[in-house]
Parts: C-alpha cells; sequence; structure tokens
C-alpha cells in the first residue's frame, strides 16, 4: 500500500475524532489504535467506520470486524486497499 | 481487580478528605476504604469526587460555565458546581442513594448494556422484547440499556443480531433510570428532600425535558431522573441552541465528548 494512503488515513483519524494537538505525522503506522496506543474505543471506532465509509467507500461491516481493521494505521490503510471500489 | 485513584494534588487531597468525612470512603486511599460500602457504590462516590476536582480545577484558570448540563450520576457534582448544594451534600447524596439502591435491589442482578451503532427503533424493539429499558439516548447510535442482568444480557445479543456494531455488559446495583426504579422510591425521596436546595447561581439544564432547574424543582426532578432515561443528546442540542459554544467535560473521561463529537457530525436535527 502506497505511503500516500497511509497519510489520508492518519488524516481522516484525525479530523474525524477531533484529535487536537496532534498532526498526522505524530501517529505511528503500526501503534495500536485502541488501549495503549490512542486510547481509542468502541464510539471512536463507530466514527471511525462512517468516516472510512464516507471517505473511502469503504464499509466494516461489525465489530468483529473492527478489531482487525482498526488495529492499527498500516492495517486500516490495507483494507481500505484491498475493499476500495 | 485493584483500582487506582489518582486525583490531582491538592485539589484531590482536599476533595478526598472531605469524601473521606462524610462517607466514610477516601477514593485517594484505597486502603482507608469503608469496606461496608459496595465497589459500585465506592465508584459512583469516586466519579462525583472526579468532577467537584475537575470543576476546581477549571475554576482555578479562570473557565466558569455559562450553563450546566448534566448527565445522569453527574446532577450530584452539578448541583455542586452551580451553588444549589455544598460539595460535602453531594458527596453525601452519592453515597447515601448508592447505599439505598445496594439494599433495595439486593435480591436480583442488575447490568446495565452499551450498545453501539444500532438506530433507535430497532433498539427499543428489542429491548422492549427482552423486558428491559433503554436508559440513556446519548446520540442516534448510542444507547444505554438497563434491567436485570440475564435480560439485558439477552437484548444486547438481540442487538447485535440485528446489526449492532458493538455490545458490552456492565453489572450495576439497579435498574438506573427506569420505572423499576419506583420500588425503591420512598427511600431515595426521604434523601432527596433531607437537603436545602439554594437557587442555582449557573443555569442548570435537567436531561430529562431539557428545563432550567430552580431550586424548588431539584428535589423531584433527583428522583424523576432515576426513573427516567437520559436524553443527552436533546440536552447537548438545547444547549447548542442556547448558544453555548464550548464544552468541557467535568468528569472522568471523555465519553460525553465523544457524543457531543458524534451528533455534531450528524448536523443539525
Amino acid at each position: 500500500m502506497s505511503e500516500e494512503l497511509i497519510s489520508k488515513v492518519k488524516q481522516m483519524i484525525i479530523d474525524s475524532l477531533r484529535i487536537e494537538g496532534m498532526s498526522a505525522d505524530e501517529i505511528d503506522t503500526d501503534a495500536p489504535l485502541f488501549g495503549d496506543g490512542l486510547g481509542l474505543d468502541s464510539i471512536d471506532a463507530l466514527q471511525l467506520v462512517v468516516a472510512m465509509e464516507k471517505e473511502f467507500g469503504v464499509v466494516v461491516p461489525d465489530a468483529a470486524t473492527g478489531t482487525v481493521v482498526f488495529a492499527s494505521v498500516r492495517s486500516m490503510a490495507g483494507y481500505i486497499a484491498e475493499h476500495a471500489q | 481487580m485493584r483500582h487506582e485513584y489518582l486525583f490531582p494534588e491538592q485539589h484531590g487531597e482536599q476533595i478526598g478528605t472531605l469524601a473521606r468525612s462524610v462517607t466514610g470512603f477516601n477514593p485517594l486511599s484505597c486502603q482507608e476504604s469503608d469496606v461496608t460500602l459496595s465497589e459500585h457504590v465506592r465508584l459512583q462516590i469516586y466519579g462525583t469526587a472526579v468532577s467537584l476536582c475537575r470543576a476546581r480545577e477549571l475554576r482555578a484558570v479562570g473557565q466558569n460555565p455559562d450553563l450546566i448540563i448534566e448527565h445522569s450520576m453527574g446532577i450530584y457534582p452539578a448541583l455542586a458546581v452551580c451553588g444549589s448544594i455544598s460539595e460535602q451534600d453531594a458527596l453525601a447524596m452519592t453515597a447515601r442513594v448508592g447505599v439505598v439502591l445496594t439494599e433495595a435491589f439486593s435480591g436480583l442482578r442488575y447490568a446495565l448494556g452499551c450498545l453501539v451503532g444500532l438506530a433507535e427503533e430497532p433498539a427499543r424493539s428489542a429491548a422492549a422484547r427482552h423486558g428491559v429499558y433503554l436508559a440513556n439516548y446519548n446520540t442516534s447510535r448510542h444507547f444505554l440499556l438497563a434491567g436485570e442482568h440475564a435480560a439485558v444480557m439477552a437484548a444486547l445479543e438481540a442487538c447485535s443480531a440485528a446489526g449492532a456494531f458493538s455490545v458490552s455488559l456492565f453489572e450495576c446495583d439497579a435498574p438506573l433510570h427506569t420505572p423499576d426504579m419506583a420500588e425503591a422510591a420512598a427511600e431515595l425521596r426521604k434523601i432527596f428532600d433531607d437537603y436545602h436546595y439554594a437557587e442555582p447561581a449557573v443555569p442548570l439544564l435537567e436531561h430529562i425535558s431539557q428545563k432550567h432547574l430552580a431550586a424548588v424543582d431539584i428535589p423531584v426532578f433527583l428522583l424523576d431522573e432515576l426513573l427516567h432515561p437520559v436524553w443527552w443528546q436533546r440536552s447537548y442540542q438545547a444547549a447548542r441552541s442556547l448558544g453555548c459554544t464550548v464544552f468541557s467535560e467535568v468528569g472522568a473521561g471523555d465519553a460525553l465528548k465523544k457524543f457531543n463529537r458524534w451528533i455534531d457530525s450528524e448536523g443539525a436535527p
């Protein structure tokens, strides 16, 4: 997957979750987004689901899929690359 | 599991000491805890204490609110922050309500079901089919169910089958924000009638019908709110329509901030 897509995903995370005081460059591509990483939760996950659908036309159908997709920025970008129309 | 309670220096120490003096539980020190209080009651006291600390911090840096909106048990510290009751009374009221609920509903197991991603109608339908209630309407896609443990679990399974994005279950002492709370109404009313309520110095918007609470309304509302759902989306939108543009969450966590973000993302109703 391209670095451009990874950057877009990072910016989408910042914009959709309204993360303040952090730039896209500061998000570690491989760090976990939930728990110890960015500390996201299920409320954030649903916000990301909507943002991914709106921005990339990619659907995350359920939390089980979300657990895999939202493991890191890299996994999100990989899912988008695989499923984008 | 061991819980560590972290408070900022100074305000935390003062509020912790105050909490211990009126409830027997100091959120700053688990070793000094009154072990007769259940874990849920201690968590409720902790929640009130955190809110009081946070409010002091905000005031200390000159952030004074033009309006206060409250969510569920947040009403107790909200009453103190708006000047209607003292911090001491907020902590004592939190503990007394918690103890009454623990005793009144000790015969059954209760739970709250956190539901994310399902729309209101299927959520309400699943709840009704399993004899539980929608206790919090936080956004168009975030709800809390309340009722008996097994029934909440079954309702959550139905919600998952209906397409909910995620569900999770938390044990609690009572069927909060449901009509089933009427069982404890007499005891709760006694608690709320025990306190003197001054007129709020800062307007306080309640979460049932989004009206400003006057002093005379407060004890009635305190009982009503335990028997009725929390309408957070409506409260947030009401505050918006009153001209509020900056919101500070005064408590543990940032769930309300995230709910507000979701509501904003959907645009005006």
